[in-house]
């Protein structure tokens, strides 16, 4: 296997090397779609899949983990778990990013706030903790370590709440390459924001970050049932979104998005201002996109299901040229197809019931192969029977869905299934997203 | 904190018999001079307050780690900006996010409170706080030793309790005298109402809320249960009344929710529609404490003091603002077999219910700012011990 140098310079090097290669390269980024657009891309068949997986008490171990599993066809074990790496304990395992150089994958648990860094880059199919950054709280007063997106030579952070008093108010982290903490910001609460936060999106050629909101410690830790028939707790959930100075890290704009906006999604089509996201609670898609002037503006453009019904839409997945995007409707198990050809006028085009239930979705760069795990949150995921947890790999030919494997995470004594990554067994196949050109300015941003 | 200390604290002169027997010669002992509008602070005899007991409890009280997963203060549930309590909850959430079928009620003035809890099972709160520590759904701690090592392995606690307890370290009676003082030291009161009631200051309230109280005391009905003394008021007989909430959420039939989306965006949604999720847990009230039928779904009369800081009301959080509690009051309550005589329909006008609530309002206490201020100026420290305090563990006898 061949390995990528880890130092700073030949990674610079390497990426500066990228750029004059990709000038012209074809419009990347597919889910591969939530990574980092500084992470290098799996443009082929990914060979493996992380699953972040939270421990339930009385399955297994009852801990939370990190599972391997082998999804290159032409594998003898295709389809099967190759690795576990227990962690000890429930901290409530949310989402995982990608490092830079895409050697070092970052988990987060968003109860015990300890962030968890594997080497994936050694031998990417047994992954090893090599990392517990454990002072998360300590130095930022934030709790719910949630996004991690890469940026060189550093992790940005969008944690969910804080310590005061577990409510949704909180910011956004920075921590380098080594683990440490490197500074903090807080979110917006003037100009119309109501200081939650979620995800982050990062476009460096706009030099933004756009940020959505979503829910404190005490509504994500909450039986979802107790929650909805809680009025007070239905009152604290982000209504906003922010653009931020990617360089400055200060904000630009606030949007009102109501009703949790999640997942943010940028298009990288050449020349594409635009981003993406959904709000869980009101069901709607919310595009932002660049006025004449030049200004943000964000749109609602479409809404998913019946409202009235709460689909609860969750996790969502562009495709690599952006005409395409699943959106997962959490309390139906509905995976459904939209074509985004023109953003501002999407359409619903396929829907399938993927399970009982359904949180995540991660497609291949080509799109062909589209992902599906169960757990949206240990207390929010439905009970007895309909608390279906699993990994399923479905092919997709523009029209339908076919299953080619799936995985019950309980029969394998695991847990819940929660966010993917894929990996490649061999780093040196890895290719670059085409943004590379904002990356000498960025690399010489103030330290 | 100085404030506080020269409006609330006198030192208790040692000659005082009382304060001799209570104390170890070297400890200073001291007396909290109640509030207009308070009656004396009742003070357990063996657990006398100092000023070491006070500051050594408020960092318990303000610390993380006590929690088996280092994520659970007291005060991430008696939230000191939320009146210690918590506005964004109707009932409780803890570790690891379990459900807790009861609302956080306030700690401002639980000194006074008889019989602690909702259904009056604790009688001290030196008792009291090993409840949420060791309870599964709230702080979750595997034992009481686990507790007393994991803060003898905190660096900021070292030498602290030896210092208040005369030589004695963390043990089951010291965390909870510590955690008791300083509770018991969050006394508020001299309010508005209390000037103008109890102090005769004419101008202390408008004539709406003077109009209230006329109410409060009167037609409505209010005072004899929350009570208004002489010198002094608790607004709470430290009894338990049935007054329907209870009954309704246990026997009542399937409803629908009203769930808001956003603001301003609301659904209405069905029981079963959330079937797949957790179901109500039970709760019969003082009944679980007595077993007596006659008990059911009984829930003890709340101090009012500081009411208007400590939404949402009632045992269950049911109930989101003072308006929606007049309203239920003027309801009669809802009937059941047990429910409360006391309780009948009122007849209140819309002008009436406006000088309830406004007199309500007149009960906050003129030490908030000080209270909060001084509980977050406290910072235990957030970083878990190096290792876990079961592992390290050594007998040392
Ligand atoms: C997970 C949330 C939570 C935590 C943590 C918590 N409490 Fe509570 N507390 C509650 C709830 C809920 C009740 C009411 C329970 C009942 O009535 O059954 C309560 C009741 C009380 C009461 C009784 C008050 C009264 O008026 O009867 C006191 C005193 C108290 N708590 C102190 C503490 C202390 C001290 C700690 C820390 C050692 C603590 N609490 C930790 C939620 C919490
Ligand atoms: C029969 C005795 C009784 C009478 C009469 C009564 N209350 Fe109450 N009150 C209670 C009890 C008991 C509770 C707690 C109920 C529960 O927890 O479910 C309570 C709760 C409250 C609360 C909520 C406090 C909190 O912290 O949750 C308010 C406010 C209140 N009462 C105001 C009033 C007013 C105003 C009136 C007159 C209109 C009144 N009460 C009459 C017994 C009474």
């Amino acid at each position: 296997m061949k390995m990528i140098k880890t130092t700073n310079l030949a990674r610079n090097v390497a990426l500066t090397l990228a750029l004059s290669a990709v000038l012209a390269a074809a419009p990347a980024f597919a889910d591969e779609t939530s990574c980092s657009p500084f992470t290098p891309l799996i443009k082929g068949q990914e060979d493996l899949v992380y699953v972040w997986t939270l421990g339930v008490k009385g399955i297994g171990d009852g801990s939370d983990k990190l599972v391997t599993v082998d999804v290159n066809p032409k594998s003898k074990t295709y389809g099967k778990v190759i690795h576990k790496l227990s962690l000890g304990g429930r901290g409530e395992v949310h989402h995982v990013g990608l490092s830079d150089d895409r050697r070092f994958l970052w988990g987060g648990a968003l109860d015990s706030n300890k962030i968890f860094v594997f080497d994936i880059g050694t031998n990417p199919a047994k992954p090893k903790l090599t990392r517990t950054i454990t002072d998360f709280v300590e130095k930022t007063g934030f709790v719910g370590p949630h996004s991690f997106i890469a940026m060189p030579g550093r992790m940005l952070i969008t944690p969910l709440s804080n310590k005061k008093d577990h409510g949704g108010e909180t910011g956004v982290v920075v921590y380098n390459n080594k683990g440490e903490y490197v500074s903090h910001e807080q979110m917006p609460k003037t100009n119309g924001g109501d200081g939650y936060g979620y995800d982050v999106g990062i476009n460096p050629q706009k030099n933004v970050f756009l940020t959505s909101s979503f829910t404190g410690w005490n509504n994500y830790m909450m039986d979802l049932g107790k929650m909805v028939k809680d009025p007070e707790a239905m009152k604290r959930f982000g209504n906003t979104s922010v653009m931020w100075d990617m360089k400055t890290m200060k904000p630009l704009k606030v949007f009102q998005t109501p009703g949790a906006p999640l997942e943010v999604r940028w298009s990288w089509n050449k020349g594409d201002n635009w981003a993406v996201t959904t709000t869980a609670l009101t069901s709607k898609i919310w595009v932002y996109k660049q006025d004449a002037k030049g200004e943000w503006q964000a749109r609602d453009v479409a809404t998913i299901g019946d409202p009235a019904k709460i689909p609860l839409p969750v996790d969502i997945s562009i495709t690599a040229d952006a005409k395409g995007m699943w959106i997962n409707t959490f309390m139906d198990g509905t995976a459904r197809y939209w074509d985004m050809s023109d953003p501002m006028a999407p359409k619903e085009v396929f829907t399938k019931k993927i399970g009982s239930q359904v949180n995540m979705v991660s497609q291949s760069y080509d799109g062909k192969r589209v992902y599906f795990t169960s757990s949206l949150l240990g207390n929010w995921d439905k009970k007895a029977k309909d608390d279906e947890q699993y990994l399923k790999l479905y092919n997709w030919d523009g029209k339908d869905l076919k299953l080619a494997f799936e995985i019950d995470f309980y029969k394998e004594k695991l847990g819940r299934a929660h966010h993917m990554k894929f990996q490649a067994r061999d780093l040196s196949t890895l290719q670059p997203l085409d943004v590379a050109q904002n990356l000498p300015a960025l690399l010489a941003r103030k330290q | 904190m100085k404030q506080l200390t020269s409006a609330l604290l006198v030192l208790c002169a040692l000659t005082l018999p009382a304060c001799e027997q209570a104390f170890a010669p070297a400890a200073e002992a001291l007396l909290i001079a109640p509030p207009l509008g308070l009656p004396a602070l009742p003070i357990p005899p063996d657990s006398p307050l100092t000023r070491a007991r006070i500051d050594l409890g408020r960092t318990l009280f303000m610390d993380r780690r006590l929690s088996h997963n280092n994520t659970l203060s007291c005060a991430m549930c008696h939230v000191p900006e939320q009146g210690f309590t918590s506005h964004e909850l109707g009932t409780a959430i803890g570790l690891e996010g379990q459900s807790i079928r009861r609302n956080s009620p306030t700690i401002y003035n639980v000194a006074y409170v008889e019989q602690l809890f909702h259904d009056g099972r604790e009688f001290s709160l030196e008792n009291q706080a090993w409840g949420p520590l060791l309870a599964g759904n709230e702080m979750a701690n595997p034992s009481i030793g686990y507790v007393i090592e994991k803060i003898k392995v905190l660096p900021e606690y070292a030498g602290r309790f030896e210092k208040a307890f005369n030589g004695r370290g963390p043990d089951m009676q010291t965390v909870g005298q510590a955690l008791a003082s300083y509770q018991r030291t969050l006394v508020s009161a001299n309010s508005r109402f209390d000037r103008w009631h109890f102090g005769k200051e004419q101008g202390a309230l408008t004539a709406e809320e003077k109009a209230g109280f006329e109410l409060f005391s009167g037609k409505a009905g209010c005072s004899s249960c929350h009570l208004v003394g002489d010198k002094q008021a608790l607004f709470s007989d430290n009894r338990f009344h049935n007054s329907g909430i209870g009954y309704a959420r246990s026997m009542g039939p399937a409803k629908k929710h009203r769930v808001q989306l956003a603001p301003g965006v609301f659904v209405d949604v069905e029981d079963k529609a959330l079937n797949a999720f957790e179901q109500p847990l039970p709760d019969v009230g003082r009944y679980e404490v007595t077993l007596d039928p006659a008990d059911s779904w009984a829930y003890r009369t709340p101090i009012l003091r500081n009411v208007a800081l400590t939404s949402p009301y009632m045992h269950d959080g049911s109930l989101a603002t003072l308006d929606d509690v007049i309203e239920f009051y003027d309801g009669g309550g809802i009937d059941n077999p047990q429910k409360d005589p006391l309780l009948r329909p009122l007849g209140l006008t819309t002008q009436e219910k406006r000088a309830l609530l406004a007199f309500l309002g007149s009960l906050t206490g003129d030490n908030v700012a000080q209270q909060v201020a001084e509980a977050r100026a406290t910072q235990p420290g957030d970083r878990p011990p190096a290792h876990d305090p079961a592992s390290t563990f050594r007998r040392s006898y």
